[in-house]
């Protein structure tokens, strides 16, 4: 048996075909996403009220939640709503509506959420009122926006498919 | 015949023939031209802007009447 032979029985082996090729049905998560997204923010404002690193176990605890919400962010894009067609499973009209509909309205969540937040850097210099400062507090924020141009959809398509229908052909 | 057969003879997902029966659905024109060229149908036997009669309801009037439902 070649290598490839046993790496391809090993995919097998350890079921990751299932994930590989989505056997699995996709799930709704109408609401662990927002579980998900109080985990980013949380995290994020703990990491910026520290970022100085006067209070590291603060600091820690904040990265841990922030970037343990954005691993479960991939996680819930896999797992839920299909949008990425595989060679077992194309998509179908129904979720080619669901996947534009779901990723447009995002799209426009973002875009506000981007212009308000120009608004507020535009006045961020007045005393008081924060505004990231140093690079980390950039690149979580980046991070931040990543995570949440990838569970919108996962979230918005949740709400416009209808409940599962018991499926007792498998 | 099953879910199954008609979502892959119509080119769907099982769930959204699920969604269909259950009307959580409402197909494009081609989804229900197939499904009704499938069956060898007139669309509007199977697609109506009315919701149809449950079957129970059919059958039980049906027999009210003394015959056998078609």
């Amino acid at each position: 048996m070649t290598l490839l032979q046993k790496m391809d029985r090993l995919v097998y082996a350890t079921r990751l075909d299932r994930i590989i090729f989505m056997k699995f049905q996709p799930r709704s998560f109408r609401w662990s996403p927002l579980l998900v997204l109080t985990a980013l923010v949380v995290g994020y404002v703990l990491m910026t009220k520290t970022s100085s690193w006067t209070d590291l176990r603060t600091y820690l605890i904040g990265a841990l939640l922030f970037y343990g919400a954005f691993v479960v962010t991939g996680f819930l894009r896999l797992l839920g709503p299909r949008f990425t067609p595989t060679e077992l499973h194309r998509l179908d009209e129904r979720e080619l509506m669901v996947k534009a509909r779901a990723h447009a309205a995002s799209g426009v969540v973002l875009a506000t959420f981007t212009m308000f937040g120009c608004f507020y850097m535009a006045t961020a210099g007045m005393p008081g009122l924060w505004h990231p400062r140093l690079p980390y507090d950039w690149v979580n924020l980046g991070f931040g926006l990543q995570a949440l141009g990838l569970l919108l959809p996962t979230w918005i398509a949740s709400w416009l498919e209808p409940r599962t229908v018991a499926d007792h052909d498998n | 015949m099953s879910r199954r057969e008609l979502a892959e003879a119509v080119g769907v997902n099982n769930q959204t023939i699920g969604y269909l029966e259950r009307g959580d659905y409402k197909p494009s024109l081609e989804l229900a031209m197939r499904i009704a060229a499938y069956f060898d149908v007139p669309i509007e036997l199977i697609f109506s802007f009315r919701r149809f009669e449950p079957v129970a309801d059919t059958l039980r009037r049906a027999a009210a009447a003394g015959e056998q439902p078609q």
